[in-house]
């Protein structure tokens, strides 16, 4: 084992490139919960962000129209559960577990209806990488950041932008205090509905930008299932980073350093003995269990997490 | 109001979530107007028909019989692996002449409907029946077909052995890898094999293998890919599913050379999969439906090989100059005839 293994410019722009589509998830998650509701359909939000951008691409050949969809079809499926549990009242983690169930089963059946066994095309257009060719000559700094994909900076000014949002503006104040105490500030003329529709349909939306660096941004196609859980994942991170959005981003680029190194230090030996890959394969696991137990100490969700609300006389 | 959007909401998402699951109508083949016709259901595994893959091979297979052999076929996809067992039964109770199951995941489950069935016939592609105790139990009524994946991966070894040796186009640092979902019997026969290969066709360049310890996860494969061609690695062999697609769009992505596994991965990127290797499914299942139409079906273990057309390699790429073309026909030939025996057993891990 080398510290090339461990810290190495290229293990921090893998981790960059492996926490983007958690740590948009993650935000996702905050947004909603901070307004007082739980919304588990994120991974189902991401993989119709996924899915309907590449098909997009293949018809439009346009890359901000399928960024634009897969958005589009976050926000969409994101809707279905503002509606749910919001309007209706309903279980919100029945509600999101059902559409994650409906966002499988519809990306699974469409792919094969549209692209059967031969796959999405082969030349999809796809959201590039930036090169910051000025940082080639400075070294670690030049491998590390020098080409990460566009989406990966929009996320990281989305965390900056949010937590701003969320702690330094008067908006961001009234969101919070719909998922903290939704009849207080309803009491001083804050529509909790129309926040709570906002908060959900934004969560969505990230969580589908997620999504699309997955399947435009990274691997320039879409397979079923290619979501891989990040949107759960995204939700152990929004819990890790307390409920907000810069917390969030650093318990994403722990579960992707995890994942980092667990590519990274494959074929490296301690004292001669070899590093079995199945070891390796637990480490995000065993890095996001030290950090939990260690560092962030107790998390305290919005009093009003997943609580339906309804306006006062209305039975 | 509320409640009947309530309901329809839940009926989208049942509709959606079945629609995904509904089995093939059986179709009469019909062009003989002669003889009974044989039963067949096929049971994919978790990965679905459209796989690109495995599943999606044996539902070749199966389509080909039906449009040659006196046979009526249907499938049922397995959403999960709970569903390895009912679905198999019931094309038991349905008094199928054979089942096929997809998948080395399915071998208890074969092990518990064939003992309850023994009259109908099975066949388990990768695998065969296995106790609760997880001790294989050869069953008469169970035709276990295995490949010899050492074999497919020797020959695009060699394919990548002669270009990396010779320095053509952009595999210029005389390095070959590999990547495997998980270090699992059938994927670590294909890279033994091919390590077997670049070892003896070019004994001086440099191998490297790594597992994306997923077989679904593309990013995991992108991340082994970069890691591969950040060490020089110029010809990169995927055996890891929907992963390795990712580890192929690595190689595009760095202009490098893939190639790809089980099924023919040339339209992946073209450009980029300079050959497959080919574990043919399709054949396997055919063969096997054919042998019970001519009542020679053998249970226990049938080996699909380089003698009866089981495995071989795909489209090969323009890129790749005639020799190393030549190299594998010839390598092919030989494994065949038995001169070379390729090895099973993993050497650079």
């Amino acid at each position: 084992m080398t510290w090339e293994m461990l810290v190495g410019a290229s293990v921090l722009a893998a981790t960059l490139r492996l926490a983007t589509p958690i740590a948009l998830a993650a935000l996702g998650g905050t947004m909603s919960e901070r307004s007082g509701v739980v919304n588990i359909a994120l991974e189902g939000s991401m993989l119709v962000g996924c899915f309907f951008g590449v098909v997009v691409a293949d018809r439009s050949h346009n890359i901000w129209l399928a960024l634009a969809a897969a958005l589009l079809a976050g926000l969409l499926l994101a809707a279905l559960h503002a509606y749910a549990s919001i309007t209706l009242r309903a279980d919100q983690i029945v509600s999101g577990m059902a559409l994650n169930i409906l966002a499988l089963g519809l990306t699974t059946y469409l792919d094969y209806e549209m692209y059967g066994t031969t796959g999405t095309p082969s030349d999809l257009v796809a959201v590039p990488d930036l090169h910051l060719t000025f940082l080639n000559g400075i070294p670690y700094v030049g491998t590390a950041i020098g080409d990460q994909n566009w989406i990966v900076w929009v996320g990281l000014l989305l965390v900056a932008a949010l937590q701003v949002f969320l702690f330094r503006t008067v908006l961001g104040l009234r969101w919070r205090a719909v998922g903290e105490h939704p009849r207080a500030a309803e009491t001083v003329g804050v529509n909790v509905r129309r926040m709570r529709y906002a908060a959900v349909l934004a969560s969505g939306a990230l969580a589908a930008l997620g999504g699309a660096y997955l399947s435009l941004g990274v691997a320039h196609s879409f397979t079923d299932g290619m979501t891989g859980g990040r949107g759960f994942i995204g939700l152990a991170a929004m819990i890790f980073g307390r409920w907000t959005p810069v917390g969030a981003l650093g318990a994403s680029l722990i579960f992707g350093y995890g994942n980092a190194l667990s590519t990274s230090l494959q074929g490296a030996t301690v004292g001669g003995v070899r590093l079995p890959v199945q070891l390796l394969g637990t480490l995000p696991y065993i890095l996001t269990i030290l950090a939990v137990a260690g560092f962030v100490g107790r998390s305290r969700a919005p009093a009003a997490d997943g609580l339906p609300y309804e306006t006062e006389g209305h039975a | 109001m509320k409640r009947i959007l309530a309901f329809s909401l839940l009926a989208a998402t049942i509709v959606a979530s079945c629609a995904s699951t509904s089995t093939g109508t059986p179709q009469a083949s019909g062009s003989s107007p002669t003889g009974q016709h044989l039963k067949i259901g096929l049971v994919t595994d978790i990965g679905g028909l459209n796989d690109k893959s495995f599943n999606s091979l044996a539902d070749q297979g199966r389509q080909q019989a039906q449009a040659q052999l006196l046979v009526v076929t249907s499938v049922t996809e397995s959403k999960q692996q709970a569903d390895y067992v009912p679905n198999l039964t019931k094309y038991a109770q349905d008094k199928n002449d054979l089942v096929i199951g997809v998948g080395f995941l399915m071998q208890n489950a074969i092990w518990k409907v064939a003992t309850q069935f023994p009259n109908v016939k099975f066949a388990i592609i990768d695998g065969a029946p296995t106790d609760d105790a997880g001790a294989v139990k050869n069953l008469p009524n169970v035709a276990n077909l295995f490949f010899k994946e050492q074999e497919a991966g020797y020959i695009v070894g060699v394919i990548a052995a002669t270009m990396a040796k010779n320095k053509v186009g952009a595999a210029i640092h005389n390095t070959v890898c590999s990547m495997g979902g998980l270090p699992i019997p059938p994927v670590d026969r294909y890279i033994a094999g091919y390590q077997d290969a670049v070892k003896t066709v070019s004994p001086t360049t440099k191998i490297l293998n790594g597992y994306s310890q997923d077989f679904v996860d593309q990013q995991k494969g992108i991340e082994i890919g970069k890691s591969h061609i950040a060490q020089g690695c110029d010809i990169l062999f995927q055996v890891a599913g929907g992963s390795g697609l990712g580890y192929i769009q690595a190689a595009k992505a760095a202009g490098v050379y893939a190639i790809g596994v089980d099924a023919d991965q040339a339209a992946v990127a073209p450009g980029t999969v300079i050959t497959s290797a080919l574990k043919k499914v399709d054949v396997a299942v055919f063969q096997t439906i054919r042998s019970v139409r001519l009542g020679t079906f053998k249970a226990g273990d049938n080996s699909f090989n380089a003698t009866n057309d089981g495995i071989g390699f795909g489209t090969v790429d323009a890129i790749v100059p005639a020799d190393a073309k030549a190299a594998a026909t010839q390598a092919l030939a030989d494994i065949a005839s038995g001169k070379i025996t390729p090895k099973d057993t993993v050497q650079v891990k």
